[in-house]
């Protein structure tokens, strides 16, 4: 073997155990959190929690006084339009000239703005077809009556829609209860006054001529039935 | 000088999120509507308790506030939207392909209605289609072409600006199915052709 170039080398020797070597120490920092701006940090819990109780009062008092107070109600409109106690046929919805909202355009509508003050209202109306409906509101929109037509089978109808303390024949003032269940032909009005709705809906100009001369014979009067 | 001025801070901040956060949290629950007065099909949005008597305050003040005269839907509903089936804005500068298939039955009515629900001018004066007026394909859809140009077939005019549709749907047991948050027969897609 030539010394100069020795086929082993010598390796060194490894300590018996690994040295007890601490953890390196990693210098991790937070992500500062962004500080709430100065004036947000001077508000007091009291001012929040006052602030709180402020919003629930306003919520509740808005959204209950939009209806008593809106100037969008739909009776409120119709009210100083139409006379009392007396069917008017609306025609069909055209650009400015709309009563209201959203209302159905191709559609004839026969509306009664009823009183019952002095006496009942007595509604005879004919639906004539799938899509008519006659229906009973409350000042408020309150949906309280509706009939729908049925298809291919015209219906005349006959109405006599009596205040809801009439009914039960009772002192029970009419909001605190539901309406009186009725006869087939009386209606128990929960308001003292509010809308009929007939609405008539066209299948295309030919059934133009049809469809008015249906609603021409929808009545609407004060007192029972003859 | 300091208190002061905490004072007044602590003063504005009871004002200005109490009103603010008050009046706009009441403004958005009637006008929006949440998941306690609304159901929202794809774009179709109704109030489920709209007309009715026992109706949640909510509802009530919505349809006073936009003078609304709804039947209760317990007889039929009427579905508004805003949005195409992809969430973009109804606007007339676009055309849309309404299809309405599998509400056999049940009598239906669409109409186009700019954002106040007033009825759009058009030269045409057509505003709605129903299901007793508009043109069926051979499967029973029926296609309504949403356009300011005229279209082949149910061609629904819209003018300028942003467009409201409204479904009316009278089916009672489509209703009921929505009162009572279950499963209800598909509305109609609202599919953009292409803007201008």
């Amino acid at each position: 073997m030539n010394p100069r170039f020795p086929t082993r080398f010598p390796t060194p020797a490894l300590p018996e155990r690994w040295p007890n070597l601490a953890p390196p120490r990693l210098d991790v920092r937070q992500p500062a959190r962004p500080a709430p701006p100065g004036w947000i940090r001077k508000i007091h819990w009291r001012a929040a929690i006052g602030a709180l109780l402020l919003a629930g009062i306003l919520h509740v008092t808005a959204t209950l006084a939009v209806p008593l107070v809106g100037p969008g109600m739909a009776y409120q409109k119709l009210r100083d339009l139409l006379p009392a106690n007396t069917m008017v046929v609306v025609p069909p919805a055209r650009p400015g000239k709309q009563l209201l909202p959203f209302l159905m355009p191709d559609a004839y509508y026969g509306i009664c703005r009823y009183s019952l003050a002095s006496e009942p209202v007595t509604v005879s109306a004919p639906l004539a077809d799938l899509g008519w409906t006659l229906s009973l509101h409350t000042p408020q929109g309150d949906n309280f009556y509706v009939i729908p037509g049925q298809q291919l089978r015209a219906t005349d109808l006959s109405l006599v829609i009596v205040p809801a303390a009439e009914k039960s024949g009772d002192l029970i003032p009419a909001f605190t209860r539901r309406p009186a269940a009725a006869s087939e032909d009386q209606i128990a009005s929960p308001s003292e006054e509010g809308l009929i709705i007939i609405r008539a809906p066209l299948k295309g100009l030919a059934w133009k001529g049809e469809a008015e001369a249906a609603l021409a014979r929808a009545k609407c009067t004060p007192g029972l039935k003859p | 000088m300091r208190q002061f001025g905490n004072l007044i801070v602590n003063l504005l901040a009871i004002v200005v999120l109490g009103i603010g956060g008050g009046l706009g949290s009441a403004w958005y629950m009637v006008e929006a509507g949440s998941r306690l007065t609304t159901r929202s099909f794809g774009p179709w949005t109704t109030w489920i308790a709209a007309g009715r008597p026992d109706a949640d305050p909510y509802t009530r003040a919505h349809t006073a506030r936009n003078g609304l005269l709804p039947i209760a839907s317990t007889l039929e509903l009427s579905f508004y939207a805003k949005t195409d089936s992809d969430g973009g804005q109804l606007q007339s500068a676009c055309d849309y392909a309404v299809t309405v298939e599998g509400l056999d039955g049940a009598w239906w009515d669409l109409a186009a209605f700019d954002r106040r629900g007033g009825v759009i001018p058009n030269g045409a004066d057509r505003f709605t289609f129903s299901s007793d007026t508009a043109m069926r394909e051979p499967d029973g859809r029926a296609v309504i072409v949403l356009a300011r140009d005229a279209r082949p077939g149910n061609w629904l005019p819209v003018g300028a600006g942003k467009v409201t549709l409204a479904l009316t749907i009278q089916d009672a047991v489509l209703a009921a199915a929505v009162y009572a948050a279950g499963p209800i027969k598909p509305l109609p897609t609202i599919r953009k052709l292409g803007c201008r």
